[in-house]
């Protein structure tokens, strides 16, 4: 396992060299000089190329790469051209705040997803509502669910605060009150997506012997459905959340921004926003970094979870 | 045909019947501002006005076409450029499909919208660089399909007979392969359609996206947003037409058969 872990880890390097060159050349060469940008439209060109000289901008594309990727792999992202602020400084303390975003959203899909549509009793009506909930899950865009859950639970109810971040150690409950809402709005394109496939899943498994067999034993109803369909059908939704991981930090993005969550996301757009080079740099790295990881992690699960697949 | 391909088939043709008549139908310009600001839902405006004044609801109206122009561009340019990949690197294998796959491969893992995200800040936000943006962003998940359908079809009989009666690759693609993957293509298409107006929204929403004033319901969504408690239809009216969309474009692509 060991070996196979190092091997996948080294087969994800070169993608990672060239997915970061083409972010560190298009962020450079198309944005334009980030020199003329800092000083404004009144700049004279001498003092533009007395910036480029200064931060290195005028040297050849492929040279301040490798120069960015050395300073990157000590964890000098450079400084931040809005804030001055260091970039690892700025970048680190939210990327928890993303992943525990993330981790809850993906959390409460599969096990709503798998829950909801094995509960054996009421079938006729659980299985077209959980459907319902599907698509509505998949084709709402999320920043409307997230507006529409603010305007219900935090204006019109007043049940729920608005927007805003509370660390855990400000207090569990405040903690989960502010959590909700951003991780429903993040999950429900992930619980339609999920509830689809293991439904699928639930139904092809259901018409194995062994569950025959099972019923035939004289087990109840709900013993057979949550120990013997239910994690015959997970596979399928296993692999598909590996699948979804990257595409959760697009849904991260939206979220944060519509519930002012300081994670990487919101940070990220503020900086396109302001065009501040290093720190979009930085954060398009930790997530093509990330990504490529969640899906090797999803990978390594999948093959945990399935005792069909030995590793040679 | 099945009740939910005509659903989603009637939506759509309801959608391009108001992006066409907009002209027509819309009360009001939807550019030009007025002189009651965050006006109440009123018999002259159905669904308010916005800050600047605009009639809300004529903007909605204008808005189908900036959406559809968007999701039906973006989904044209990702076919032209995934279609072929695919069926060529299915068909010859070897190593031109490596390097389709090594393509493939490197941007299918990322997220769309990120990746969205960068190239627009790059190319700058204007309706045709939104349109080659998501057009570029969904040309690898067309080129995957159309790919994994194409390495089916070579090994069938009828794709054997057409090489034995010594017909050309081109010609074999062409007139054999292409066919059968038309169903599959048309699918993704409606699919690609629906990803390109949800991200182009999500851009709008986050600033990034179809610059003011072109009515661009993303954009309302987030100008209404500051006005959630006291006009919550400004942002929740432009949204639902974003679902309504979606969904329209999501029920025909599910519906065919993969």
């Amino acid at each position: 396992m060991t070996v196979h872990i190092i091997r996948r880890l080294l087969l994800m390097l070169p993608n990672v060299a060239l997915l970061t060159f083409l972010l560190f050349v298009s962020v450079a060469s198309l944005l334009g000089s980030p020199s003329a940008m800092m000083l404004g439209q009144d700049a004279s060109p001498e003092a533009i190329a007395e910036l480029n000289a200064i931060y290195g901008f005028d040297r050849p594309v492929l040279v301040q790469y490798a120069d960015w990727m050395t300073s990157a792999l000590q964890g000098d992202f450079g400084r931040s051209f809005t804030t001055q602020q260091s970039v690892a400084e700025a970048i680190l303390p939210r990327i928890p705040i993303t992943l525990e975003l993330a981790f809850w959203a993906i959390v409460v899909a599969i096990a709503g997803a798998t829950i909801i549509n094995s509960i054996p009793i009421a079938r006729r009506f659980i299985r077209p509502s959980a459907s319902g909930l599907a698509i509505v899950g998949i084709t709402v865009p999320n920043f409307m669910i997230g507006i529409c859950l603010i305007y219900l639970f935090s204006v019109e109810l007043r049940w729920l605060p608005t927007t805003g971040w509370v660390p855990w150690s400000d207090g569990v409950g405040a903690h989960l009150t502010h959590l909700i809402m951003p991780v429903v709005t993040l999950t429900a394109f992930y619980f339609g997506s999920f509830t689809l496939v293991y439904q699928a899943e639930y139904r092809a498994v259901s018409r194995e012997l062994y569950i025959k067999v099972a019923r035939a034993k004289g087990l109840s109803e709900t013993h057979v459905s949550f120990r013997h369909t239910l994690p015959n059908s997970l596979l399928p939704v296993i692999t598909y959340a590996g699948l979804s991981l990257g595409q959760l930090v697009g849904g991260a993005v939206v979220t944060e921004t519509v519930f002012s969550i300081p994670g990487i996301g919101r940070l990220f757009v503020e900086s396109i926003g302001t065009r501040d080079f290093p720190v979009m740099l930085a954060i398009g790295m930790v997530i093509i970094v990330g990504v490529m990881l969640m899906n090797l992690i999803a990978d390594l699960v999948y093959t945990a979870v399935n005792p069909q697949i030995r590793l040679g | 045909m099945n009740s939910r391909r005509l659903l989603g088939l009637g939506i759509i043709a309801i959608l391009a019947g108001v992006g066409i008549l907009a002209p027509l139908i819309a009360p009001y310009d939807p550019i030009r501002t007025g002189t009651v600001f965050l006006g109440p839902p009123s018999y002259e405006n159905w669904l308010g006005t916005d800050d600047l004044g605009r009639d809300i609801f004529s903007r909605i109206l204008y808005g189908t076409q900036t959406s559809l122009v968007i999701g039906f561009g973006a989904a044209i340019v990702a076919s032209l450029v995934g279609v072929p990949i695919g069926l060529v690197g299915g068909y010859l294998r070897g190593k031109t499909d490596l390097v389709v796959v090594q393509m493939i491969d490197l941007f299918v893992a990322l997220p769309g919208l990120v990746l969205a995200l960068i190239l627009t800040a790059m190319v700058g936000p204007s309706i045709p660089n939104l349109t080659l943006v998501l057009g570029f962003v969904m040309w690898p998940t067309m080129a995957r399909l159309v790919r994994g359908q194409v390495l089916q079809i070579r090994e069938a009989v009828f794709v054997e007979a057409a090489r034995a009666l010594g017909g050309r690759d081109s010609w074999i693609v062409y007139e054999h392969i292409w066919p059968n993957t038309i169903r599959i293509v048309s699918a993704q298409f409606a699919i690609t359609v629906s990803f390109a107006i949800f991200t182009s929204a999500s851009l709008s929403f986050l600033g990034l996206g179809v610059p003011p004033p072109t009515p661009d319901w993303g954009s309302m969504v987030r100008e209404g947003f500051q006005f959630l408690a006291l006009r919550p239809l400004m942002s929740i009216a432009p949204g639902a037409a974003v679902t309504f969309t979606i969904l329209g474009f999501y029920l025909v692509g599910s519906s065919i058969e993969r």
